[in-house]
């Protein structure tokens, strides 16, 4: 027997057209998937007939409406898991200290134009002192700009702890291994937790570094020893002995951690506690194994 | 096709993407399309009215469009929800478009929506664009065409287009299929080749 979205055609060449509430029929296409090796490419004209509605304009006409629900259920679906709303936000907060950066940067230049002996050489000067500094600048535009971008400075703030607060929600065991900013980073650049969950650790430990990965594979240049890792305490504040060493036990931990949340969704905490002192171990050279 | 002057356009009512309209016809942008851009290297190419197409890799909906303005129905299968949302939007304004959302690579998934059809067109950003191609094999008719347009980089970096090209070729010519035409989409699509085959 034969599976269409509008009924059963026996082997025999029987039809059998689905008769039903038209949710039924939708319910029904759900669960079909056919097998490849029986399948049997039916004519246009067949299915017609076998479907039992009278002109193929209208046979056409029912399947679209049954495809566009069926589609339309899907991508709600899709849009209800929670690591979407994650993954938005991570890329928002890239854009804004892109944007933060630009606009510092032309201030900056400005500021120098106003004020001709400013040297920014032998100054320590972090963002924040210089949109201070900027700000200070009076009867100017740039004084006004520049409250702008503190103020924008403090919503990608607010924003970052709304990510590490989502991303303990959404990935929790991830989290706890490497934060919930790096975990929501990981998250993104897979493109899902789910994808993050299927992906082997050696991918784990490179994402984010994908120039140098193919740069790599294409010949020449040593292999990246962590993507978007790195950004994890104890991989950047790792001996530069040992580093590599981290960044691998990191992904590896984290590759199980993603399948745990995607799987379970809920924190283990006997396999922190020894992903734990695992990482703590080799990050202090005592790796014996 | 219909042409005017060397500008290919298609015959629909209401612009989809807010494409540019000469004397009343839709102007179907090669730079934007790949179907067009065939359409302006090789000038054999054709659409019949009484088709029914199998388009794996709808995305948006752009060609879809073009696609339906000259054939009789076009199966549209797409995989992301992002641009499936688009193309649910270009299918309720065109009568015969049936949007399936299914992954290309599963035909299992989308075969009991689809009858029979003269020609298969894929548009798949894969790595394994020639046995997706083969995989849509049952559902063409004997003498149909089968184009394939090789994303040569989704293939494999770090191989050159030209490797990719000569391999996926090989890959289709095993399987029984002849290939009629070939070409690159230069200059209108980098790194993309497009292979036209016809099922005997």
């Amino acid at each position: 027997m034969q599976r269409y979205w509008f009924g059963d055609i026996e082997d025999n060449g029987e039809c059998r057209p689905f008769k039903g509430e038209p949710e039924e029929m939708i319910e029904r296409c759900r669960s079909i998937e056919s097998d490849m090796k029986a399948y049997m490419p039916l004519s246009m004209a067949k299915a017609v007939e076998c479907s039992g509605i009278s002109t193929r304009e209208e046979y056409i006409g029912v399947l679209r409406k049954v495809c566009i629900s069926l589609a339309r259920e899907k991508i709600t679906r899709h849009y209800s898991a929670g690591d979407l709303e994650l993954i938005q936000m991570v890329r928002m907060l890239n854009e804004l200290d892109h944007v933060i950066n630009l606009l510092v940067e032309r201030g900056m230049e400005w500021y120098i134009v106003k004020n001709p002996d400013f040297s920014r050489k032998y100054k320590n000067m972090n963002q924040k002192k210089v949109i201070g500094m900027m700000r200070r600048q009076k009867r100017s535009g740039l004084s006004s700009i520049a409250a702008e971008i503190d103020a924008l400075s403090d919503k990608r703030t607010r924003l970052m702890k709304e990510i590490s607060a989502r991303a303990a929600d959404v990935a929790p065991n991830c989290s706890e291994i490497v934060g919930g900013l790096v975990a929501a980073r990981l998250i993104s650049s897979a493109g899902s937790l789910r994808d993050l969950a299927f992906l082997p650790a050696s991918a784990i430990q490179v994402t984010g570094a994908e120039s140098a990965l193919f740069s790599h594979l294409k010949g020449g240049t040593p292999s990246p020893k962590h993507g978007i890792i790195f950004q994890h305490r104890r991989v950047h504040n790792a001996d530069k002995s040992v580093r590599g060493k981290v960044a691998r036990v990191v992904a590896g931990k984290l590759g199980i951690a993603a399948r745990i949340d995607y799987f379970r969704g809920e924190a283990d905490e006997e396999f922190l506690e020894k992903a734990q002192e695992r990482i703590d171990a080799v990050f202090t050279g005592g790796e014996a194994e | 096709m219909i042409r005017i002057g060397n500008v290919i356009v298609s015959e629909g009512r209401g612009g989809v993407y807010g494409e540019k309209i000469l004397k009343g016809y839709r102007v179907w942008d090669p730079y934007r399309s790949k179907f067009a851009a065939l359409a302006r290297i090789n000038e054999e190419t054709d659409l019949e009215s009484g088709w029914d197409v199998l388009y794996l890799g709808a995305a948006n909906g752009t060609t879809v469009s073009h696609f339906a303005d000259y054939v009789r129905t076009v199966y549209a299968v797409e995989f992301a929800p992002r641009p499936m949302q688009d193309l649910i939007e270009v299918s309720e304004r065109r009568k015969n478009i049936v949007p399936i959302m299914a992954d290309a690579t599963r035909p299992g998934e989308y075969a009991a929506f689809v009858s029979e059809v003269d020609m298969v067109y894929q548009d798949v950003a894969q790595p394994n664009q020639a046995d997706i191609a083969i995989s849509s094999l049952p559902f063409l008719k004997k003498g149909g065409i089968l184009i394939l347009m090789l994303k040569t980089r989704s293939v494999d970096v770090c191989e050159t287009p030209e490797s990719v090209f000569e391999e996926s070729k090989a890959v289709l010519e095993s399987c029984g299929l002849e290939i009629v035409f070939t070409c690159w989409l230069k200059p209108y699509h980098k790194d993309h080749a497009c292979i036209v085959c016809k099922k005997s």
